[in-house]
């Protein structure tokens, strides 16, 4: 994939030309190639190598304010030109908006270099040798780490390298390349009751050097697995409840979706009309940074050209921001926040970067602690997060917390209330931010939420 | 990337009303034989090449898919789109073990080297007798004319712009309706070293509102229905889109000033269509061919064994006219079958694809199905449900003195191993000496599959299928299917609500 960028530029190139050339008054394409591989192994074996590579592009067209838009995985000249044909036919079919449209020149980004940490030639490098060996050795270290280990739903590792262009009919013209690489176990646990819990732990990097060992990943899947062994509901009262990172996350990730500037101005969003307002603690501070080094979704420009930034969505407990494209900006009378994702099969829709929620003071550890009952969530099932009225509601597996110290392990419960509530009782915020994708959180802890249960 | 595997039935809900009327399978007739999408020559070469290495079973599956999406938005057509991928995956299997590739390039080039690629997964090296491969006679469940990248987009454009029209004037309360018309026309192609070669075409559509109601308080809460399937156009004469919309606002409407859900375990009577998912979730993916080989599954080793109350019967039929999981082939080649899964109660067969099936010493059910050419494929299930029983929906209503009746659900997932398994109700009432009463929000069930099954007390009378807009994932793949339920009751579930239960749910 490597430096070939160049063909991608000029198809993109090719491709906006032929639009003007149609009568299209603005047009950007959009051109993605990935090489990835993959490899799952099964008791001491290989079981599935996979391997391919991908492309293609997608093309926006506005014409008299109105959007056509079209994707073609063929980059020969025939494609392209199909793909402008398609593009202004759709164009010519949907309704006048004057809010569509490409973003101002004054918020594209500047040059289109490679940020810090976005792309590792080690990545590039690897074979399917390697994953193979690490998926063994994840396979081998949660056997040792804990004799009822019985089986795995899934031990593997990929990697995956991508080439991104971006060319608007404004003169902007971009091209960055990035890699990533991961490794996961999902070990199976059988108790003596014939009980069967699963554990999981997966870490994904942009640079080889910063990923978890191998062994350190199956060992922390193991142990995951087998502590849940011999779960059971527990009776349905309120308690304090805390979230361990990967459960935070998620947490987090619900609303997110909630400060989606399209949902905003469709009123749609539980936080809509609280853009301000204090809405958690001071120790509250979750911000959306696409230039994050090292960061999974860290890349110099969006899927419009606008440049990524760093935006706070809840600063010091207080709600600060939302995030737009530039459509939903220029309705909203906001401004884009760079957070246009695209692939080349779909138009920019508003998502979120790097995603986190800040790391506290307190040491993790402490947050349990301090509990005289209460309940540790280490996964959840369900989406269950409503981002129009913030209802929340999910299944939920974890340990139980008495007197401070883990007791017994839980499932079958549910862990429900809204979010404005969750966000105004969050009592505790650790110290152990992590990521194991594009979002990450610490440990935090909510002074009391419902779980029900027998 | 792969998260826990998992499923996620997504773009949730349905209800009896505005059901799609499903007809009799057409008998196969004489289809006109469209030119293969890729040369049986090239596909013969390529097979040749993924066994090169010693694989003893290779296939390759060719897709060329024309899709198209209209969104509607505030009273606009926010954007139109369209697309075409094609491409080609290349599998060699060499005792349980998989190699698998595949490329967007279709030139001979390329797909030569990802045959190639495949191929390594065997390393021995083996003298290939050149492969032959002929069609095999292919069942027709669904046949789409026109095919649906045959149809003029305005006609498209016009279902959302009626459905619109439609949830505006419905009610005041109405305070934001966004529509999406999705379809695809996939033609596939698969051949392998057995010498089948099989096409079909796959034509899929659906229809949907979302809709935002609110309340003089400010109180919000939204609707969402849909529905379609392997259906044309001709679908929406009767599945209207003014129909479709209303019922979103309808369910909007109906959950303003609701009361938060009572927690705890509960009686609770599923209404028909839709909850269907509970069988999908609860059951269905236990019954999966690699949970069971790789013994993941608390199903593994069951077959004969009482898992249900007698009043189950399971049954996953991917041969139902039109609908939105059936298939001609799965996507290895093999007709779509109809299975009984669970039979008053006993578990009676598990979903085998290709693989699985040999390395358990079992034949295939056709339920080998990806979600594109990019990637291998995994048994899954089809259309999922549970068979009638003799009891009047309204009988059952009146046999329940406290309980919650769920009437719209959202999405669900399970964990396969322990198989706890929750289920998202979007619409639900209190039901208070077998009549329902208040309106019920933020509810969820939760349990484990088995017990659940055990506790199905009644089933009625009045099986429906959902109307066509579940989407499965597994293992980052997403599937279309169908599922389907008659009333049910089931006892002792528990209900993940916010409020503490006032006195004993019985």
């Amino acid at each position: 994939v490597t430096g070939r960028g160049s063909d991608l530029l000029r198809a993109c190139r090719w491709a906006v030309e032929r639009a003007r050339r149609l009568g299209a008054a603005q047009a950007d394409a959009f051109a993605e190639r990935t090489r990835q591989a993959s490899v799952t192994v099964r008791n001491r074996e290989v079981e599935q190598i996979s391997q391919a590579t991908g492309k293609g592009l997608g093309l926006r067209v506005f014409l008299g304010g109105r959007l056509g838009f079209a994707y073609t995985s063929d980059l020969g000249k025939e494609g392209l030109c199909d793909v402008a044909a398609r593009a202004m036919a759709l164009a010519r079919a949907a309704a006048r908006d004057s809010h569509h449209g490409l973003p101002k020149e004054a918020e594209l980004a500047r040059g289109a270099r490679d940020l810090l940490g976005m792309y590792d030639p080690a990545i590039e490098a690897l074979d399917t040798q390697w994953m193979l060996d690490a998926s063994l050795e994840m396979e081998r270290a949660a056997r040792a780490e804990d004799p009822r280990v019985a089986g795995f739903e899934s031990v593997g590792a990929g990697d995956l390298v991508s080439e991104v262009a971006l060319v608007t009919s404004t003169g902007f013209s971009g091209t960055y390349r990035g890699t990533s690489v991961y490794m996961y176990a999902v070990p199976v646990a059988r108790g003596d009751d014939g009980q069967l819990q699963t554990g999981y732990w997966v870490d994904a990097r942009r640079r080889l050097a910063d990923l978890e060992p191998p062994e350190v990943i199956g060992r922390t899947a193991a142990r995951r697995a087998a502590r849940m062994l011999g779960a059971r509901k527990v009776k349905t009262k309120r308690v304090p409840v805390v979230f361990e990172p990967l459960v935070a996350a998620s947490f987090v990730a619900g609303l997110a979706a909630a400060v989606d500037g399209d949902m905003v101005y469709k009123k749609s969003s539980f936080l809509g009309d609280r853009l301000g307002d204090r809405v958690a603690p001071d120790f509250v501070t979750v911000v959306d940074d696409g230039l994050r080094p090292g960061g999974l979704s860290t890349a110099p420009f969006d899927g419009e050209g606008v440049a990524t930034r760093r935006t706070a969505i809840v600063e010091k407990g207080r709600l600060t921001s939302f995030l737009y494209d530039t459509y939903t900006a220029r309705k909203a009378k906001a401004c884009s926040t760079g957070s246009a994702r695209r692939g080349y099969a779909g138009l920019p829709e508003i998502r979120t970067s790097n995603l986190y929620l800040e790391a506290g003071s307190t040491p993790a550890a402490s947050l349990v602690r301090g509990l005289r009952e209460g309940f540790y969530v280490t996964s959840m099932l369900g989406r269950g997060a409503d981002p129009v009225t913030g209802d929340y509601s999910r299944g939920a597996n974890g340990l139980w917390i008495r007197a401070g110290e883990f007791a017994e392990p839980v499932q079958e419960v549910t862990v429900s209330g809204n979010m404005l509530e969750m966000l105004r009782v969050v009592d505790a915020v650790g110290d152990d931010l992590d990521f194991r994708g594009s979002t990450g959180a610490p440990t935090i802890r909510f002074a009391e939420l419902m779980v029900a249960g027998a | 990337m792969r998260r826990l595997p998992s499923s996620r039935t997504a773009f949730a809900r349905g209800s009896r009303s505005a059901l799609p009327r499903l007809g009799l399978p057409r008998p196969p007739d004489a289809r006109p034989l469209d030119a293969p999408p890729l040369p049986l020559g090239l596909l013969e070469r390529l097979i040749g090449l993924a066994l090169a290495r010693g694989a003893d079973f290779a296939d390759v599956y060719v897709e060329r898919s024309v899709q198209t999406a209209v969104l509607l938005d505030e009273d606009k057509i926010r954007s139109a789109q369209a697309g075409r991928i094609s491409g080609v995956g290349v599998r060699a299997i060499c005792g349980a073990k998989v190699g698998y590739a595949w490329s967007d390039d279709l030139d001979d080039a390329a797909l030569e080297r990802a045959a190639s690629t495949a191929a390594a997964i065997a390393s021995s090296g083996a003298q290939v007798s050149s492969i032959r491969v002929s069609r095999v006679p292919v069942p027709e469940h669904y046949r789409v004319v026109p095919s649906l990248m045959d149809v003029d987009l305005p006609l498209k454009v016009d279902l959302l712009r009626r459905g619109n029209a439609a949830a505006r004037a419905a009610d005041p309360r109405v305070l934001q309706v966004s529509g999406a018309y999705l379809d695809v026309t996939r033609r596939i192609a698969v051949a392998n070293s057995e010498g089948c070669y099989a096409e079909d075409t796959q034509d899929l559509c659906r229809l949907h509102f979302h809709v935002v109601a609110r309340d003089r308080s400010g109180e919000r809460r939204t609707g969402f229905y849909g529905g379609g399937g392997r259906v044309g156009m001709g679908h929406f004469e009767t599945f209207r889109p003014e129909d479709v919309a209303r019922e979103a606002v309808r369910q909007a409407v109906a959950m303003l000033g609701a009361v938060e859900a009572p927690a705890g375990p509960q009686t609770v009577v599923l209404a028909p269509g839709w909850a269907g998912i509970l069988l999908h979730e609860a059951i269905g993916h236990g019954l999966e061919a690699d949970f069971i080989r790789k013994g993941t599954s608390l199903y593994a080793g069951k077959l004969g064994e009482r898992v249900a109350s007698e009043h189950v019967t399971v049954i996953d039929d991917a041969t139902m006219a039109g609908a939105r999981g059936s298939v001609n082939v799965d996507d290895e080649g093999l007709p779509g079958q109809r299975k009984i899964l669970i039979e008053k109660g006993i578990l009676r067969s598990y979903l085998y694809d290709r693989l699985n099936a040999r390395l358990l010493g079992e034949r295939s059910s056709g339920s080998g199905r990806r979600q594109s050419f990019k990637h291998a494929p995994l048994p899954r299930m089809t259309n999922t449900f549970l068979a009638p029983g003799e009891e009047h929906p309204d009988d059952i209503l009146r046999s329940v003195k406290r309980g919650l009746y769920c009437r719209n659900f959202g999405g669900g997932q399970v964990d396969i191993s322990n198989g706890n398994f929750v289920f998202e109700v979007a619409e639900a009432y209190l039901i208070e000496k077998g009549r329902l009463t208040r309106p019920v929000r933020n509810a969820t069930l939760i349990g484990v599959g088995p017990e659940v099954l055990r506790n199905v007390s009644l089933v009625g009378c009045d099986p429906a299928p959902d109307p066509g807009i579940g989407t499965c994932g597994k293992d980052g793949q997403s599937v279309p299917v169908g599922v389907g339920l008659p009333t049910v009751r089931i006892d002792q579930v528990t209900v993940g609500g916010t409020r503490v239960a006032a006195g004993r749910m019985v």
